[in-house]
């Protein structure tokens, strides 16, 4: 239902509009399902004018179907796979993150969302030479540990200061919950449609801009006790791929392990359910170290 | 982008009204007079007035704004490169917390510009800590302080004069020890008890609405206080925990608290301490454990938890959520000087009695071979 205005499109002008409305039609539906013929001389319009004026309205608001194979190749030309730089994340995701999709990424508070956040953003200004856009909802940004971790990748200040530089290339929210939960639920029904309103904005700009959206999202216990990512089951439409991450549980409550557990709760691309575990300081430390027993030395002494 | 215009909070038969006579996004409202979408909607002249207020308070600042995305923002916040924000960050200093070991766990103290949780069970030292804080954060610039003055919000009534003057005097005593030039002796001349008192400003709530009309009234109290560095709030857990039927709006309530907290930290550039109590989950096996009370969505809320807890007769203060140190916990005591280090004063006399004690084992061992 979209109303009709002036400057719309060229032929449309204020009186055009006014004999219009006065001859009962006022939006772009009624012009488009209404005879033509009979209309001009109602108007007493010219049919030509208002033919034109059909035409290009119905090119502006109509969606043309597109062919499959087109469809195919415009996505082998314009999708792009943005490694994470976490090989076990890398594999449950297919490889990385796809650009014209939302990837989202739960869990509990400490359990690594943002050190993985700042992790990709690193990765892809520093090895994939493009740019970031990273929005802060929590406070949690800090750019000495973003520095951290490239001082972790090379300690070349030179380099250090030239990274990025390409296209916008990544959009990470760090959390997109944390400022729509306290819109939902109670007397207030316009959270709901907020909540959606983001989703599409995120999701056109992904698809028309050719970039990746990686999202966190805080978690809620259900019924029976155990986790699940929050805002809901209409939020879990949006995003593509979803991943769970868990703390891995050791024998004391307050150990520091770095250990993290990843299952990946929806895909398109992969069975759900798969787990894989990773090392939350590979982000801050060189790809030399690897085996177990050298972490814990390093953890004494770093 | 544009905001459509169900997602307005207007009466539904309001709404019903301008969907019908095509208006779909704010874009198409904006620009119209209130006699015009009144005749146009078939809308009274109030409810046009209103509609047209909404739209211009809630979208006209979104649709050109920065780095929000599509929903209604006040003030469009200004992107920064990180390369300015570590600048940014560098400017900012850290509150001491006067344990040196927890100092360094933390980077140098409680930091600016964020916002941290405390939790412990009762007694172990969490309004200490925030006592300590409060005198620390007034410590002058030229010690490596901070200089600021603080916003103390109690809730539990457990604010007590006589051990912040103790803790005061303590600091005010440690810090003329370290005089080494002029400035700083100029500086001692302000840095007294008095003064640390007289730059606290208390504030009791009895009741989580107090809470939070006082956090809804705060930001004006701290455009005209500039030189507040820190609020702290002791304990957020005791309102919010009493006479609570409705736990999803407690959530709700707990989740605007946070990010109004947060906005405040980052807006304003001070540090936001906040206590909370622990409660007993009890988990699948039957099995309890002990963790942060509020419930599972106010653990994202803070961007820092401390958790204090006992191990046997040691206090231990962990670092369970930080996002750029790693986890660590460290071991702190309470002396009559308030929040310290563990150790200096305990260690030689526990050293003696274990020698003694392992001496005769030894002895009699040799004497049995």
């Amino acid at each position: 239902m979209v109303v009709l205005r002036e400057g719309m499109c060229p032929g449309l002008d204020e009186d055009l509009v006014r004999d219009l409305r006065a001859a009962d039609i006022k939006t772009v539906e009624d012009v488009v399902s209404s005879d033509i013929e009979e209309l001009a001389q109602r108007c007493s319009v010219s049919y030509k004018a208002l033919f034109a004026i059909r035409r290009v309205l119905l090119a502006q608001h109509t969606a043309f179907p597109v062919s499959g194979a087109d469809l195919y190749e415009e996505l082998l030309s314009s999708t792009a796979i943005l490694s994470t730089g976490n090989p076990s994340l890398d594999k449950l995701l297919d490889s990385g993150l796809y650009t014209g999709e939302i990837t989202e990424l739960s869990g509990g508070p400490g359990s690594g969302k943002s050190q993985v956040c700042f992790g990709v953003a690193v990765h892809i200004s520093y090895h994939l030479k493009q740019s970031v856009i990273f929005i802060d909802t929590t406070g949690g940004l800090t750019a000495s540990r973003l520095l951290q971790m490239l001082q972790a990748e090379t300690s070349n200040t030179e380099e250090q200061v030239s990274v990025g530089g390409g296209s916008v290339k990544a959009v990470i929210v760090d959390s997109v919950s944390a400022v729509i939960s306290p819109l939902l639920g109670g007397k207030q029904n316009e959270g709901m449609s907020l909540m959606i309103q983001v989703a599409g904005v995120l999701k056109t700009m992904a698809k028309d801009f050719n970039v990746a959206a990686l999202v966190t999202n805080h978690v809620t216990r259900s019924g029976s006790g155990e986790l699940q990512p929050g805002l809901g089951v209409s939020w879990s439409h949006i995003p593509r791929t979803r991943i769970l991450l868990e703390r891995v549980e050791r024998a004391t409550p307050v150990s520091h392990s770095s250990m993290r557990s990843a299952t990946l709760i929806k895909s398109s691309r992969q069975p759900c359910h798969i787990k894989e575990e990773f090392d939350l300081q590979w982000g801050s430390r060189s790809k030399e170290a690897s085996s177990g027993k050298r972490k814990l030395d390093e953890t004494d002494s770093g | 982008m544009q905001r459509s215009v169900s997602s307005l909070s207007l009466s539904p038969s309001v709404k019903m009204k301008l969907v019908n006579a095509g208006f779909q996004f704010t874009a198409d409202l904006l620009h119209l007079k209130p006699l015009q979408l009144s005749k146009e909607a078939s809308l009274t002249q109030q409810e046009a007035l209103e509609v047209l207020q909404t739209v211009r308070r809630e979208g006209g600042g979104g649709d050109e704004g920065g780095g929000g995305g599509g929903a209604a923002a006040a003030a469009a916040s200004a992107s920064l490169t990180a390369l300015e924000l570590l600048q940014k960050e560098e400017e900012m200093k850290s509150i001491v917390t006067f344990s040196s070991q927890l100092d360094a766990a933390l980077g140098g103290g409680l930091p600016v510009g964020k916002t941290t949780e405390i939790c412990g069970a009762p007694g172990v030292g969490k309004t200490q800590l925030c006592l300590q804080l409060a005198v620390d954060v007034q410590v002058p610039q030229c010690f490596g302080g901070v200089g600021g003055q603080v916003v103390y919000i109690d809730t539990e009534g457990s604010f007590l004069l006589q051990r912040v003057v103790d803790i005061a005097a303590a600091a005010v005593q440690h810090c003329s020890l370290l005089v080494e030039d002029d400035e700083q002796r100029v500086a001692m001349e302000t840095f007294t008890v008095e003064t640390i008192l007289s730059n606290m400003f208390l504030v009791r709530c009895h009741d989580y609405v107090e809470l939070l009309a006082e956090v809804h009234l705060l930001p004006d109290f701290l455009s005209e206080h500039p030189r507040v560095r820190l609020l702290v709030i002791d304990s957020v857990a005791f309102p919010f925990r009493q006479h609570f039927d409705d736990l999803s709006q407690r959530t709700r309530l707990l989740n605007g608290l946070a990010q109004q907290l947060i906005a405040m930290a980052t807006g304003h550039g001070i540090a936001v301490a906040m206590t909370n109590q622990m409660t007993t989950r009890l988990s699948g096996g039957g099995q309890s454990q002990l963790v942060p009370a509020l419930g599972e969505s106010w653990g994202h809320a803070p961007t820092i938890r401390l958790l204090l807890h006992w191990a046997g007769s040691r206090r231990m203060a962990a670092i369970f959520k930080s996002p750029d140190h790693r986890g660590a916990t460290v071991q702190y005591q309470i002396t009559s000087e308030g929040f310290r280090d563990a150790g200096q004063s305990e260690q030689p006399p526990s050293k003696r009695p274990r020698t003694q004690s392992v001496e005769p084992a030894g002895s009699q061992r040799d004497a049995s071979r």
